[in-house]
């Protein structure tokens, strides 16, 4: 170790606080302008002035006024957020039927609920089975659920809120505290994959036991989302291991599918699918004679096909940088246990290469979330959509900053959450610790 | 099975499916069938490249012979793929013809070599519409083409993606260096920073800076401005600019051949700083000879550049260099949400330098600056620019979503003349192949800057 060469001052009035200030703030002359500086710049986004109170002068008008003089003066002052509040289940669930049911349009709300609830118990289980929740956590989160939860409304709503909360507690401390579970645990892992597989198929069936076109607002960016993400990796796998391939046949189609869709901006994709997919896959088509019927390829589906087919282009890269991160040892290794080539990719190949780029695949995953916002394009309305949508009502005119940046928080807490998921997932498998 | 990957030279799967001979005979002889197949593939009948597919696919699982099983499966997939992309293309014409529009630029075998229509006359049609703003000098009316008009739009597109990625540069330096100062204030604000822009989309900060900040700016009559200089309003935006008279084109060639003298100065001062191991000040040296030599130039040419300040005129801005509030909103969000990514990969290239070269240099007696400019940004530039070429080839993608603050750029012009004229099929495939060579000119440059700052390994 380094020899202590500072010594620890004894005044009684340098407390830590201040020695921290002072190696941390205000280290050097240079060190202490970029502090004032960046005092400046914090003062002038939160209060719209600077301290002393000259910028104005600069300009002849009132140019702090512009953000709502400061951000803490617009969010607690200048801000109606009645627009947020009055039309909470439109940013949610828009045009899903329906907050005033008639009988020949019934309420429709009971599928999201019971998704949500079966999403909170496998969640919880499953957090309970794989992790161990930090208390600290838990407590942070049961208060912030508390604004949440008179956020989104009284009665019923807020009692079912409630519930799936307290779903979520109850199977987490149902599976990992349940007696003799270390006995069966990976067992019990097993079974809980079995669950969300199954919890996909059933959340499927019952969203679609409403018209896709009522679909909308959050709900549709999450879909759009979790059904890109589960259709688009094995097509991205496939095509890193295309690319990968001594087949040139293969590897040449994979690289130029790769290219191709990487050079291209996806709205252009969106739009192509949007016009393409009903006339080149129409209900009525034939394809080799046979009569292909009963698909209708809706806007969502179009969507999706779109989202999918772009997003699969990048995983293949991510995947192929694993690939390539996997040292040759372990293939020879393998077929010299006389393994399979299929089975050499399975066990051996591909678990390491998407271990190694984890983080990059939630990286794309995250672009994927992002990226579901373009779907205005073909008509769509998702989470953003509704923002610009509410503020067209009448009452609601000119509260298009409260509305974004409402959506812009669901944004970017989902968006915040899963990169922090992959870091955390990242140090539980030790990736880069070998 | 890995015996038989590795055929010895008597092994009878070498000979390619069972033709014995030598080796250039016999990949002559595989390109014939190769060619034959996919012109086959392409003319036949659906039904045959199906069965031809499935008798591949049969030979592939049945074959005890590694090569053949090799070359079956390879002309399978070909199968499949060709059999998939004809349907797809049959269905697209058959219902394109019902709709009477021109389904070009497809195969049309009954026409003559090499049967592809690549004519795309309706670009020669008058447009019909306009385009609020125009780049690079460009005069563009409603009485224009279509071509003028997609012109202009590419135009659009490559002034918003130049200046978006110089400036996403400067922010992303700035950011990615402050995340790793050892002021805490200004790491944690660029930390925020960061984190925020690039956990939101890039629509919603688009929408965001025009709906809910530029669009509320002052009107123009308010004759709002910062010190005179810059004149804003929610109509345009107004910075000082230059004025250039005859003789510009003069000076512009001559200051071309100042700066080839500049370099020149650099590279000999360079030369003689690396022999005799004494300062001779290269970079500062040359930008005197450019300045002084520049500066007689440009009196020389009887001073053909003013400055020139904007001013309010009625009701609008003239003189100066005026920006609309779509552009201003769209360059805004590329310019900060990129800036973020690219802060990010300027944080990782510079901690991917190992600690001993900040404190070698720190020995040397370099200052934190130099430090930085000298010794570790050097090296963290041959780390960064593959992630900042990502990073680039987004920005000028990305610039496509300018289509929802109504920007004309090409992604805006393509839709109107679809809409227009109803050429889908060819204006989708138009600009997406100018999208890809958008995508191969920043690759290409970038590549070559790449090999230009790589580190030469001993």
């Amino acid at each position: 170790m380094a020899v202590q060469t500072r010594p620890i001052s004894t005044s009684p009035v340098t407390t830590r606080a201040v020695r921290w200030t002072r190696e941390n703030l205000f280290s050097s002359i240079p060190n202490s302008a970029v502090t004032v500086a960046a005092l400046a710049l914090l003062y002038l986004v939160l209060f719209g002035s600077d301290p002393v109170g000259q910028a104005g002068a600069l300009a002849t008008f009132d140019w702090p006024d512009l953000l709502g003089g400061g951000l803490i003066k617009f969010v607690f002052d200048g801000a109606d957020w009645s627009v947020v509040h009055a039309n909470r289940r439109l940013y949610f669930l828009f045009r899903f039927p329906t907050a005033t049911p008639t009988a020949a349009n019934p309420d429709e709300t009971w599928r999201i609920w019971v998704i949500l609830y079966m999403l909170s118990g496998l969640a919880g289980a499953s957090a309970g089975l794989w992790t161990r929740i930090d208390l600290k956590v838990a407590v942070v989160f049961l208060l912030l659920m508390v604004p949440v939860s008179l956020f989104i409304g009284a009665g019923a709503v807020l009692l079912l809120t409630g519930g799936a909360v307290a779903m979520f507690a109850a199977s987490y401390v149902a599976a990992h505290f349940a007696p003799g579970i270390k006995t069966y645990l990976a067992v019990a892992k097993n079974v809980a994959i079995g669950a969300w597989i199954v919890a996909f198929f059933v959340a499927w069936t019952l969203l679609n036991g409403v018209d896709s076109r009522l679909w909308g607002g959050l709900l549709l960016t999450l879909f759009l989302t979790v059904v890109g993400i589960i259709a688009s990796f094995p097509l991205g796998v496939l095509l890193a291991l295309g690319r990968a391939s001594t087949f040139p046949v293969i590897k040449g189609f994979c690289t130029a599918y790769i290219e191709l869709i990487r050079a291209v901006p996806l709205i252009t994709i969106l739009f192509m699918a949007l016009v393409f997919v009903p006339l080149m896959l129409e209900p009525d088509r034939r394809i080799v004679g046979l009569p292909i019927t009963g698909v209708d390829f809706d806007l969502v589906a179009r969507a999706t096909i779109a989202i999918t087919l772009f997003s699969a282009a990048y995983i293949a890269e991510n995947v192929r940088g694993g690939l390539q991160s996997v040292p040759r040892g372990q293939m020879e290794a393998a077929e010299a246990l006389g393994l399979s080539t299929s089975r050499i990719l399975a066990f051996i190949v591909l678990p390491q290469a998407i271990r190694a780029v984890i983080p990059s695949l939630v990286g794309q995953f995250i672009s994927l979330f992002k990226d579901t916002s373009l779907v205005f394009i073909m008509g769509l309305t998702d989470l953003l959509e509704v923002a610009g949508i509410v503020t067209s009502q009448p009452g609601f005119f000119g509260r298009q900053a409260e509305s974004l940046l409402f959506v812009a928080l669901i944004y970017w807490i989902i968006a915040f959450s899963m990169s922090r998921a992959s870091q955390r997932l990242e140090r539980t498998l030790g990736v880069g610790d070998r | 099975m890995a015996a038989a990957n590795q055929p010895s030279p008597s092994h009878p799967a070498d000979s390619l499916m069972g033709l014995a001979g030598p080796r250039v005979l016999r990949l002559l002889i595989a390109a014939v069938i190769a060619i034959v197949g996919l012109v086959a593939a392409l003319v036949l009948p659906l039904a045959f490249v199906l069965i031809a597919a499935c008798g591949l696919a049969i030979v592939t699982l049945a074959s005890r012979n590694a090569r053949l099983q090799r070359y079956a499966f390879q002309a399978a997939f070909a199968a499949v793929i060709i059999l998939v992309g004809r349907v797809l293309v049959s269905n697209l014409t058959t219902e394109l013809d019902k709709t009477n529009l021109e389904s070009l630029p497809f195969v049309d075998l009954s026409g003559s070599f090499p049967f592809i229509d690549f004519s795309m006359d309706f670009l020669d049609r008058r447009a019909g519409f306009g385009l609020p703003e125009t780049s690079f000098g460009q005069e563009y009316t409603e009485n224009n083409s279509y071509g003028d008009a997609y012109l202009a739009g590419l135009l659009n597109t490559l002034r918003v993606a130049i200046i978006g990625i110089f400036l996403a540069s400067i922010v992303g330096l700035a950011a990615g260096v402050a995340r790793l100062s050892n002021n805490w204030l200004l790491s944690k604000l660029a930390t925020v920073y960061v984190e925020t822009f690039r956990n939101v989309p890039l629509l919603v900060q688009l929408i965001f800076w025009y709906t809910a900040v530029i669009l509320k700016l002052p009107k123009i009559q308010d004759d709002a401005s910062f010190l005179n200089v810059i004149l804003i309003s929610n109509r345009s935006v107004a910075v000082p600019g230059m004025n250039t008279s005859d003789g510009f084109g003069l000076w512009l060639l001559l200051l071309l051949a100042v700066a080839a003298i500049s370099i020149a100065v650099w590279y000999l001062r360079n030369q003689s700083q690396e022999t005799t191991g004494k300062p001779s000040y290269p970079a500062w040296s040359a930008a005197g000879v450019f300045v002084v030599l520049g500066g007689a130039t440009f009196l020389l040419t009887g001073s053909p550049m003013t400055f020139e300040l904007p001013e309010l005129i009625g009701r609008s801005h003239e003189g100066g260099l005026q920006v609309t509030p779509e552009f201003t909103a769209l360059l805004l969000g590329l310019t900060l949400y990129t800036g973020a990514f690219i802060a990010e990969v300027v944080r990782g290239s510079i901690q991917a330098i190992s600690k001993g070269q900040t404190e070698a240099a720190s020995a040397l007696g370099l200052n934190g600056f130099q430090r930085l400019r000298l010794v570790i940004l050097p090296q963290a530039l041959s780390i960064m620019i593959p992630p900042l070429t990502n990073q680039y080839l987004n920005l000028a993608k990305n610039s496509s979503l300018g289509v929802a603050v109504a920007f004309p750029d090409l992604f805006r012009v393509t839709k109107i003349t679809i809409n227009q004229s109803g050429q889908t099929v060819p204006m989708i495939l138009l600009v997406m192949v100018t999208y890809l060579a958008i995508s191969m000119l920043i690759s290409l440059i970038m590549n070559v800057l790449n090999s230009r700052v790589r580190i030469r390994t001993r």
